[in-house]
C-alpha cells in the first residue's frame, strides 16, 4: 500500500461556546454565571489520502470541513484523535512541514494590500528561503499558468476579486508545496474565472504531483477536479469514495430526457415509462430506476419512433445527490 | 533575512507617511505639554524643583520624547485586531514566527520618523534652552540602555498582545497598562521627583525602565554607577518578559480558535 500523504484517525474538535438568552435579565445573569456548551465541530473522522490525489471535501455549512482543514494545516489543535500529513503532526507547525504545505482560503487574503504582489512574492521567497533560480522559475510558471503578467505590479488593493484570487493562488504556491488545502477557492468568482482556477488546479496537480484536498460549494469544481469525494455532515463522515459511485449509492435512479419533433410533449402520455419530473415544450424528463433504465430507454426509442428527436440518459445532478446524502445523514460507504 | 520584509514594510509605510508623521507629532505633544507645565511650576518656585531647573526639565522631556519614539511598541492593539479578524492565520502557517513582522514594523516606524522628530526636538531644545549634562560615557551607555528599553517594551507588549488568544478585549488590559505607565514610567514627572513611596514602586515596576531610565541616562541625569544599576534592572525585566512571552505564546497558540479565519 502506498504511504498516505494525509492520514487522519478519529480526529475530533470540540469548541466550548458561551450561550446567552436574549433580554436584559439574561444579560445581567451572564455577568455572574455564563452558560457554556460544547459544540462538536468534528466528531471523529478517519480517512487517508494518497500522493497526487485531488479529493473533494464536501458538506453543508457548519459540517466541519474548514475546521478539519485548519487542523490538517496546523492552525488548530484537535480535541482528540490523530493526524499526520507528510509524516508530520500538523499542529506542531514545524518549519519543515510549513514549507511543504499550503492552506488557501477563498475568502481570506494573505498578501500585503498596500504593495504589489511581486514584492510580496519576494518577502515569501525570503520566508521560505527559496533559492533564486527556483524562485524565478516558479514565478514564471505561475505567471504563465494564471496569466498574472499585468497583475503582479499593481498594489493588491487595486485588483478585482478574481484577479486577487489568482495572485493569492500564486502566493500560496510559490514555495511549491506538496500538499495544498483549498477552502472554497472559487467563492465569489464569476463563471469564467471559476473555470480558469479549476483548470489551473488540475494543471498544477498534473505538473507537480501535489496532493490536494478541496472544499467547495460549487459542484462544478468538484466534478471537474475530483475523482474521489469525502462527505461530512455535523462533523461525521458520511461518504468516502469515488464521486461516480456516490450517485449510484445515493440516487438509485437515472434521468431520461426525451425531446420530441412535433413539440407535443405536453400532450404525449409518458407516465408508463417512469415518473415525469419535468415537462417543457417538446422535452420530457423521466425518473426511472437504474436497473430498468436501459430497457425503458430502448422502449421509448422503439415506441416513439420517428417522433423522437433526441434522447439522453444521465445521472441526477450532483447537487441533488449530495443533498440526499446530507438529508439521509447515514454513512453510505467508507472506501 | 529581514531585507525583503524591510523593503516591503517601507513600501507599505510610504502609503501612510502622513499618518506616520501625525502619530509621531502626537507622541511629542504630550511630553512638550508636561515640559511647559513643569517650566511654569519651576518658574513660580524660583526656577528650581529638586535637582531640576527649567533647562533640566527641557533636556529631560526632549530625551523622553526621543526614547519614547525609539521604544514605542503597539503590538497589543494590532495583534488583537489580527486575531479577531483572522489575519493571524496566514502568518501562523508560514515558517517564520509572527513576532518578526512586528520587529520589522517597529524598525520601519522608527527609521521613518526619526529625522522629522529630530528636527522638532532640536527646535524645542533651542526654544527652552535645554541643558544636557551628558558625558561621552552617558552616550555610550545610552545605546545599550535604549536597546534594552525597546526590547522590554516590545516583549511586554507581546505578552499583553498574546492575551488576545483568550480574550478579544485586550484593548482594556493595554489601556490599563498605558495608564500605569503614565504614572510610573517618568512621563508625568522625572522619576527622581516622584514622592518616596511612588519612586520605590516605580523602580520595582517595569515601566520606568522603558522610558525614564534611558531618558535620564541620555540627559546625563544619573551617575555612571547608578546608570549601570538601572540598566541591570532593565535587563532583569527584559529576561522576565522574554520568558513570559515564550510561555504565554506556547499555551496561547493552542488556545487559538482561528475565529473567522
Amino acid at each position: 500500500m502506498t504511504e498516505a500523504v494525509v492520514d487522519v484517525r478519529e480526529l475530533r474538535k470540540t469548541f466550548r461556546v458561551t450561550e446567552r438568552e436574549e433580554g436584559l435579565a439574561a444579560t445581567l445573569r451572564s455577568f455572574v454565571k455564563r452558560r457554556r456548551k460544547d459544540v462538536n465541530a468534528v466528531a471523529g473522522i478517519t480517512f487517508r489520502i494518497d500522493p497526487g490525489e485531488i479529493v473533494g471535501f464536501l458538506g453543508p455549512n457548519g459540517a466541519g470541513k474548514t475546521t478539519t482543514l485548519k487542523m490538517l494545516s496546523g492552525l488548530l489543535h484537535p480535541s482528540a484523535g490523530e493526524a499526520r500529513v507528510l509524516e508530520f503532526v500538523p499542529w506542531r507547525r514545524e518549519n519543515a512541514y510549513l514549507k511543504r504545505m499550503t492552506l488557501l482560503m477563498g475568502n481570506r487574503s494573505q498578501l500585503v494590500w498596500d504593495i504589489p504582489a511581486a514584492d510580496s512574492f519576494r518577502v515569501l521567497q525570503e520566508i521560505y528561503r527559496i533559492p533564486e533560480q527556483q524562485f524565478r522559475d516558479t514565478v514564471k510558471e505561475l505567471t504563465e499558468l494564471l496569466e498574472l503578467q499585468e497583475l503582479v505590479h499593481k498594489p493588491v488593493r487595486n485588483l478585482s476579486l478574481g484577479e486577487r484570487m489568482k495572485v493569492e493562488f500564486a502566493a500560496g504556491l510559490i514555495h511549491s508545496p506538496s500538499v495544498a488545502f483549498l477552502d472554497e477557492p472559487t467563492i465569489g468568482l464569476d463563471i469564467s474565472m471559476q473555470v480558469r482556477i479549476r483548470r489551473f488546479v488540475a494543471e498544477y496537480n498534473r505538473r507537480t504531483g501535489a496532493t490536494i484536498l478541496l472544499t467547495s460549494h460549487y459542484m462544478d469544481d468538484v466534478v471537474a477536479l475530483c475523482k474521489r469525494v469525502i462527505v461530512i455532515h455535523r462533523g461525521r463522515l458520511l461518504y468516502d469514495g469515488p464521486l461516480a459511485d456516490l450517485a449510484e449509492r445515493m440516487a438509485p435512479y437515472k434521468l431520461i430526457t426525451a425531446t420530441l419533433h412535433d413539440g407535443a410533449a405536453s400532450s404525449t402520455d409518458l407516465d408508463a415509462y417512469g415518473t415525469v419530473v419535468s415537462r417543457e415544450e417538446g422535452r420530457v424528463t423521466l425518473r426511472v430506476d437504474r436497473q430498468v433504465a436501459p430497457e425503458r430507454t430502448a422502449r421509448l426509442v422503439n415506441d416513439l419512433g420517428s417522433r423522437l428527436a433526441d434522447i439522453s440518459v444521465e445521472d441526477p445532478p450532483i447537487e441533488e445527490v449530495i443533498d440526499r446524502v446530507f438529508t439521509s445523514e447515514q454513512t453510505v460507504v467508507s472506501a | 533575512m529581514y531585507r525583503a520584509l524591510l523593503v516591503a514594510q517601507i513600501q507599505a509605510a510610504s502609503q501612510y507617511r502622513v499618518q506616520s508623521i501625525l502619530w509621531m507629532l502626537f507622541s511629542v505633544i504630550r511630553p512638550v505639554i508636561f515640559l511647559a507645565a513643569w517650566v511654569a511650576v519651576a518658574n513660580s518656585q524660583g526656577g528650581q524643583i529638586g535637582a531640576y531647573d527649567v533647562r533640566d526639565f527641557a533636556a529631560y522631556y526632549i530625551c523622553l520624547s526621543l526614547v519614547s519614539n525609539l521604544t514605542m511598541s503597539w503590538n497589543a492593539y494590532d495583534f488583537e485586531f489580527e486575531v479577531r479578524m483572522g489575519r493571524l492565520s496566514p502568518k501562523l502557517l508560514r515558517p517564520l514566527h509572527p513576532i518578526h513582522y512586528s520587529v520589522v514594523e517597529n524598525l520601519v516606524w522608527k527609521l521613518t520618523t526619526i529625522v522629522p522628530l529630530g528636527i522638532i526636538l532640536v527646535f524645542v531644545s533651542l526654544t527652552f534652552d535645554a541643558r544636557f549634562r551628558t558625558t561621552p560615557a552617558h552616550l555610550l551607555l545610552f545605546v545599550p540602555s535604549v536597546l534594552l528599553a525597546a526590547a522590554l517594551a516590545f516583549f511586554s507588549g507581546w505578552v499583553l498582545a498574546t492575551l488576545a488568544f483568550w480574550t478579544t478585549r485586550v484593548h482594556a488590559v493595554s489601556t490599563f497598562w498605558d495608564r500605569a505607565a503614565f504614572i510610573f514610567a517618568g512621563q508625568i514627572a522625572p522619576l527622581a521627583l516622584l514622592p518616596g513611596p511612588l519612586q520605590a514602586i516605580s523602580l520595582a515596576l517595569p515601566f520606568g525602565y522603558i522610558l525614564g531610565v534611558p531618558a535620564e541616562i541620555l540627559r546625563g541625569g544619573v551617575s555612571i554607577p547608578t546608570a549601570l544599576q538601572l540598566m541591570a534592572g532593565q535587563a532583569i525585566w527584559l529576561v522576565i518578559f522574554y520568558f513570559a512571552f515564550h510561555r504565554v505564546w506556547r499555551v496561547g497558540v493552542r488556545q487559538y480558535s482561528a475565529v473567522g479565519a
